[in-house]
């Protein structure tokens, strides 16, 4: 957890911010969770996020796809849970006490869980700190809305919608 | 177009048409029942008026004359004889297909046929020599400025007073009422004929009324004050004043005279009166989801009722959960029955259909109805419709014969066909029966190996049932001729796999000569599937309990391979093994399964033997879908919540058949 207290030295009060980074950090900004995986930082959307689980028994699926780990019961709804790891064609690893499910809205109906490494904070990061992903090879990024800098650190933003087509 | 208020108006309509549709096959059967005739008539007019309003000029020609058809029926001036009733249906026909085309959205309707509307302009001329147009009275334009001297004259005569007021004088006393407040409160000044007089010229009051003319009639009428609703009525004849004292605190004309009439109308209608209040519309979304809420109750409930037995749980812990338990199956079983609906919604159309087919047969049919009032699901009911359907054209076009060969064969020269629906326990019977030609499993036998379905040998080896289950093929079609009414070769088979899609079963009766009777057996609702627990170590699966056969412990000499299939041996059948393990927990390689569980289940006509770990017990589970990604998967139905909290997969059966087929 050493990330977040990096974060937490870095992130400075906007008054006392000299004026090129008042500049940089005023705006529209987006408000995202942050999590881990594989020591990287990822972001999603609050809006899209329900709730965040600690990780139960999942029962697994016969025949499911190579990413999904199965399924849970969020109070009454089956939720199906994908190894966000595998998603991004991380090598996967060991659930332990910081693994965290997002459970992450599609649409009215739809809910999906996302197994991460850990779940680190919630963080408003402005709109003009994100850089369109278009120049990046094909592949991975095609789950990638944008990469964000902001304090120091690279900010990758997920892009659920493509990643769970209904 | 007012694209709310023609949803609105849509919504009542088919309600209303419905309604209309049921309360026609009514009348076929008392076609002199004073109240079934009015709120026929009354069904129409709203529908008029409504569609007015909207500017739906065609189906306000029709139903404009349907009406004035009934009134004359009501009045015992026309009778209402085949000829008459024949015309109205076409006529109900092509109202109900205006508005399925204002449904699927068609804002430009055509024009009715002409030969319809002058065959319900001659039905209702029929014995109808100085008619008066007292229908008019309710239509928007008519109302703001009715042609008074008429009503006047016509009111006296017709009025019982001790006996229940019509609508039409009812109507009439209103204008009345109206148009005499008109001269309360200019004395002198206004006229009744003042007010006919405003109506400007050259409007045809049966025709389309513009915005600004009915703008303008408005203003008019309200300059006059007509619409005070306080105004005190003073009929010119006591003998009717008791019954203008109820009218007198009708809403005042509003300025919606669509919304006006169908609130007038619902006020009138004096059978559904208490029924109208006491309910309220819901949306079916709603109620899904209040159900799926119980669902969940009923799980924590299970789980809670686990608990207390695992536990030596205090003693006012266990009544408080006994409480829920209670409280929870009343609550559960309160809102399966907002869900249900009586089988008569699908059985009132078949007199129709039953009648038009048997015509264009040149067949004498008579359809039996029996248990309409049984309850079942809503969903179900909507199921059910299309199969029922089909399966009812079979029985009218294959199974009775025509009148002569009946004769020939003793038999009466009408046929019968019942359709009937009961309770069973938790699950609901329909059957079809008819006392026609049946089928003969011989014909049927040779007609499979013709199609290349199976060789002669094991044609042969059928019983009768499992010939009879033979037109429940996919491409099995015995018709000589192809007709539009069945024989297609879709039929049957479509019939069965939406049956078992709803978790029933259906089966073949027939004598060859004597009739053929149809079974159908579905849960009584789609939300809570019966089914068996089994387990593969530590998980969990539910298969449906309505396939189910039996079970018995896996022995290995009561099983050989033929052709690589491995087959157990059941009562001299043998029947194909599907190892679920090979599928459902793939690492731990079995080498025996002994000790296991054979699970004979029949889908269709086709019968298997499941090897399971170990079986549970039944357990009544609520079918929850899976998740994002999981839909396409074969062989799931969905997953479930157990009493220990745990989740279970349900399968599908057929399509757990599918994947063990290559």
């Amino acid at each position: 957890m050493a990330l977040v207290a990096a974060n937490k030295n870095k992130d400075v009060d906007l008054a006392l911010m000299n004026e090129e980074d008042q500049e940089k950090y005023s705006g529209p900004s987006i408000r995202c969770v942050l999590f881990e995986l594989d020591s990287e930082i990822y972001g999603i959307n609050v809006k899209k996020i329900r709730e965040v689980l600690r990780v139960g028994s999942i029962r697994k699926v016969e025949g499911s796809d190579y990413n999904v780990l199965g399924v849970i019961n969020v109070r009454g709804v089956i939720v199906t849970v994908v190894d966000t790891r595998l998603s991004y064609g991380i090598s996967p690893k060991a659930v332990d006490d910081l693994s965290r499910i997002i459970i992450v809205e599609l649409d009215d109906d739809n809910i999906v869980g996302m197994l991460v490494d850990c779940v680190l904070e919630v963080k408003d990061i402005p709109e003009k700190q994100f850089e369109s992903m278009s120049a990046t090879k094909e592949g991975a990024s095609r789950y990638l809305q944008g990469i964000a800098h902001f304090n120091g650190n690279v900010i990758i933003l997920v892009d659920v919608d493509s990643m769970f087509k209904v | 177009m007012d694209e709310e208020i023609l949803q609105d108006f849509l919504i009542e309509a088919s309600e209303l048409v419905e309604q209309l549709d049921e309360q026609l096959t009514d009348l076929a059967n008392s076609p002199t029942d004073s109240d079934l005739l009015n709120a026929i008539f009354r069904g129409f007019h709203t529908i008029k008026g409504g569609a007015g309003f909207l500017g739906v000029t065609p189906l306000v020609e029709v139903c404009h004359r349907a009406e004035n058809v009934f009134d004359k029926i009501r009045n015992d001036e026309v009778a209402y004889d085949d000829v008459a009733s024949d015309v109205i249906m076409r006529a109900f026909d092509v109202i109900s297909d205006y508005i399925e085309k204002l449904r699927d959205g068609a804002r430009e309707l055509d024009e009715a046929d002409t030969g319809l509307l002058s065959e319900l302009d001659a039905l209702w001329r029929g014995q109808a020599a100085g008619a008066t147009h007292e229908e008019e009275i309710a239509t928007p334009e008519a109302e703001v400025a009715p042609s008074q001297p008429e009503v006047k004259l016509q009111l006296p005569e017709g009025v019982d007073p001790d006996g229940d007021i019509s609508d039409d004088e009812f109507e009439a006393l209103l204008n009345q009422r109206d148009a005499l407040s008109v001269s309360a409160d200019e004395p002198g000044t206004t006229s009744v004929a003042g007010v006919k007089l405003q109506l400007e010229e050259g409007v045809d009051p049966d025709g389309d009324i513009t915005d600004d003319e009915f703008e303008a009639l408005l203003n008019q009428r309200d300059m006059l004050g007509v619409d005070e609703p306080s105004a005190p009525a003073e009929p010119p004849k006591s003998a009717v004043e008791p019954k203008v004292a109820a009218p007198a605190p009708q809403p005042a004309p509003a300025p919606k005279p669509a919304a006006k009439d169908s609130d007038g109308d619902k006020g009138e209608d004096k059978p559904s009166k208490a029924a109208a209040e006491s309910t309220v519309r819901v949306d079916t979304r709603r109620l899904d989801e209040i159900m799926n809420l119980v669902g969940e109750l009923v799980l924590v409930r299970n789980r809670l009722l686990t608990l207390k037995s695992l536990e030596d749980a205090q003693e006012e812990l266990s009544n408080a959960v006994g409480n829920l338990d209670h409280v929870t199956t009343d609550l559960q079983t309160s809102v399966m029955k907002t869900r249900m609906q009586p089988v008569k919604k699908v059985f009132g159309r078949f007199p129709r259909v039953v009648r038009d087919l048997a015509r264009k047969l040149g067949k004498e049919i008579e359809l039996e109805l029996q248990g309409e009032e049984t309850d079942l699901d809503k969903n179900l009911v909507e199921a059910l419709a299309d199969p029922l359907v089909h399966l009812v054209r079979n029985s009218v076009d294959h199974g009775i014969e025509m009148p002569s060969e009946r004769e020939n064969a003793n038999k009466p020269r009408k046929g019968t066909v019942i359709l009937a629906a009961e309770q069973e326990g938790d699950h609901i019977l329909l059957s079809i029966t008819d006392d026609g030609k049946g089928m003969d499993p011989d014909v049927l036998r040779r007609k499979a190996v013709e199609k290349g379905m199976m060789d002669e040998v094991s044609a042969n080896q059928l019983d009768d049932k499992a010939a009879f289950e033979l037109i429940m093929s996919a491409g099995f079609s015995t018709a000589e001729t192809i007709s539009d009414i069945s024989g297609r070769g879709v039929g049957m088979d479509v019939v069965k796999n939406m049956i078992t899609k709803l978790n029933g079963s259906i089966d073949i009766h027939s004598v060859l000569g004597k009739g053929t009777q149809i079974n159908i057996r579905v849960p009584l609702t789609l939300a809570i599937l019966p089914t068996l627990m089994v387990s593969f170590g530590e998980d969990s699966y539910a298969i449906p309990l309505t396939s189910v056969q039996e079970i018995f412990d896996f022995d290995s000499d009561q099983t050989n391979k033929i052709d690589g299939q491995m087959m157990v041996r059941l009562r001299e059948k043998s029947i194909p093994l599907i190892f679920l393990s090979e599928w459902l927990s793939p690492e731990c390689d079995k080498t025996t399964y002994d000790g296991d569980k054979v699970i004979i289940v029949s889908i269709g006509n086709q019968r298997a033997g499941f090897v399971v770990d170990q079986v549970n017990g039944q357990e009544e589970v609520v079918i929850k879908p899976l998740g994002v990604m999981m839909k396409h998967i074969e062989g799931y139905a969905g997953a479930t919540i157990t009493g220990n909290g745990n989740i279970a997969l349900i399968l599908d059966l057929p399509g757990v058949i599918q994947r063990f087929q290559y």
